[in-house]
């Protein structure tokens, strides 16, 4: 059976194919993406979407080419439906919800942060971990319980993502963000070889980096030009987020008393946050299990993935139903897989 | 318990290793006849040194006093006994008991509905004397052998007038239940408001209001979006 999935909540437009054999093996086939880059600022999400509109047809065609598949072939389409962008999500929802009914197919809806969770469950082989979910739109520690995961620690303002984003701009180093796998956050920190003291935001196992980037950001102004005080800003700015999240990462692993940790989302390619969660797990006998950059970003193999574990617990939806959901949190879902935990 | 200085000399008896938690290592010793905890904050080898003394320091301090304010107060909390700041380290009262989150699973819905009142009124009572936990989860709390229950851990509380602290950690309570105990969530909670309503009279309506908006805060949380723009909202 082929499982082809859809991803587009953001700046990524992804396809992926999956395989499975009908009884335990799962197969990826392919995992195709695109991602809007923009010139300036931010994701500004019409353009985005318009991206996605022009790059669709390609990546589809290149995803089946990969799988050596052609649309009649695929069994199941799964979509991410959200949480997301609205223009962006409405691009991959319309070409699902055609496929799906023209081939006559199931059509079944995927929660974006469930996928990544469970992408990166897969390829590490962990049954039950405690999640550091990181990327440019979420930040949060869960754990799965009862047939939903349960988010233990979030953000209350913005994403780590999205705050190294916003520093990395602010101070005329970005866009681009990330320069051969590499963000520019971890390239300013190599100019840096001494911490500064910035706000340490833990507020009970929430998380909080406005305060943070405003004290940076303020402090980074005054230094513009003096690549070596801009390196030490970068530097402390860095760690110090980091050591928040393995924070409270290490303490839902101490609460739940699970022996296994997993980063997943876009910044779990990052080498300095893999370190130190590594040497956290280790120090509690966890086993760490990371990510690797095409499953870590957004993209369409962890969707199609995902659909089809929601395919084998009889999870679908009509395409006349399949709205999509700009807000739709990880802990809203009901997952049958995850019953018996 | 090795640092520079060796062991806390106070702590005659050959101490024996408890639990490593997510911030201290734990230790049971005899101090003068009685059964004591010994609490050392330990490096973290992914934290910067300079930062992770500040932070072994502060918390340490922290811990001590408000440990010593609400004993004297005459809440349920172990009686801090020797406080060695350089060594981050705390002694204190050994409470014979064991952890909620060890335990909860296999409670039934008549006795945890005793302990979330008990555990109510003393965090009613905490938060009545300015004090705010900053941690409040199952691992943090001791159902003790005798049928009490005692608050631990004060590393991240603070003194604090203001709600949001008290608020926070009702909410911390409620997502610990919500990852450990999704199935008794209602009648633990209801029964620890209760409590905390006779604790903690005064405030009592400010404070749930407050968590009502802490849950709302997430990311992509719909009902947000709905209270701000009521009836026009929809998608």
């Amino acid at each position: 059976m082929y499982v082809l999935g859809i991803e587009s909540t953001s700046h990524t437009f992804g396809v992926g194919i999956v395989e499975y054999d009908g009884k335990d093996r799962v197969r990826i086939l392919s995992n195709v993406s695109d991602q809007y880059k923009p010139l300036s600022g931010g994701i500004h999400p019409r353009e985005a979407a318009i991206h996605h509109t022009r790059i669709a047809p390609l990546i589809l065609k290149k995803a089946l080419k990969e799988a050596s598949l052609s649309l009649r072939e695929i069994d199941v389409y799964a979509i991410a439906l959200g949480p997301g962008l609205g223009p962006c999500l409405r691009v991959g929802a319309s070409i699902a919800r055609f496929l799906a009914s023209y081939y006559k197919k199931p059509l079944i809806p995927v929660n974006h942060a469930v996928a990544h969770i469970e992408i990166g469950k897969f390829i590490n082989k962990f049954k039950d971990p405690v999640v550091l979910y990181v990327s440019g739109g979420n930040t949060l520690v869960a754990v799965q319980r009862k047939s939903r995961y349960r988010v233990l620690g979030e953000t209350l303002d913005i994403p780590l993502g999205n705050m190294f984003d916003t520093f990395t701009r602010e101070i005329g180093l970005a866009p681009p963000y990330v320069v051969d796998g590499k963000h520019k956050i971890d390239i300013c920190a190599e100019w840096g070889s001494e911490f500064i003291s910035l706000p340490y935001t833990v507020k009970g196992s929430d998380l909080s980096f406005s305060g943070l980037l405003t004290a940076a950001l303020n402090l980074a102004r005054k230094h513009i030009g003096n690549k070596e005080m801009i390196g030490n800003i970068c530097l402390s700015v860095r760690e110090i987020a980091f050591n928040m999240l393995v924070e409270v990462t290490e303490r839902a692993l101490v609460l739940t008393r699970k022996h296994e940790v997993l980063l997943v989302g876009g910044v779990a390619s990052n080498r300095c946050l893999r370190t130190k969660l590594e040497t956290m797990a280790k120090h509690h006998k966890s086993t760490y299990g990371g990510t690797p950059i095409e499953y870590a970003g957004d993209n369409g193999a962890m969707i199609a993935y995902t659909g089809l574990l929601a395919y084998i617990h009889g999870i679908a939806v009509k395409p006349e139903d399949a709205f999509i959901r700009q807000r739709w949190r990880v802990d809203e879902v009901d997952l049958p897989w995850l019953k018996n935990y | 318990m090795e640092s520079r200085r060796g062991r806390s000399s106070v702590v005659k008896e050959l101490l024996e290793f408890v639990e490593e938690g997510a911030e201290a290592v734990v230790f049971t010793g005899y101090m003068l006849g009685n059964k004591v905890i010994v609490k050392q904050r330990i490096r973290k080898p992914y934290r910067d040194q300079r930062f992770d003394e500040i932070f072994r320091y502060t918390r340490t301090k922290t811990e001590a006093k408000i440990l010593a304010e609400l004993f004297l107060k005459g809440l349920n909390v172990p009686a801090p006994l020797i406080v060695d700041i350089d060594k981050y380290l705390i002694v204190m009262e050994y409470i014979e008991g064991r952890k909620l989150v060890d335990i909860i699973n296999e409670t039934s819905e008549n006795k945890i509905a005793k302990i979330a009142t008990e555990l109510g009124v003393q965090v009613g009572k905490m938060h009545s004397q300015n004090i705010y936990h900053g941690d409040l989860t199952l691992g943090n709390i001791i159902l003790s052998v005798d049928g009490h229950v005692y608050l631990i851990d004060f590393g991240l509380a603070g003194y604090s007038r203001d709600i949001e602290e008290y608020a926070i950690d009702l909410h911390l309570l409620r997502r610990s239940l919500m990852a450990i105990v999704p199935e008794k969530f209602e009648v633990f909670f209801g029964n620890f408001l209760l409590g905390y309503r006779n604790g903690y009279p005064q405030k009592y309506q400010e404070v749930i209001n407050r968590l009502e908006e802490i849950k709302l805060r997430g990311r992509y949380v719909e009902e947000r979006l709905k209270k701000i723009r009521g009836e026009r909202y929809s998608e």
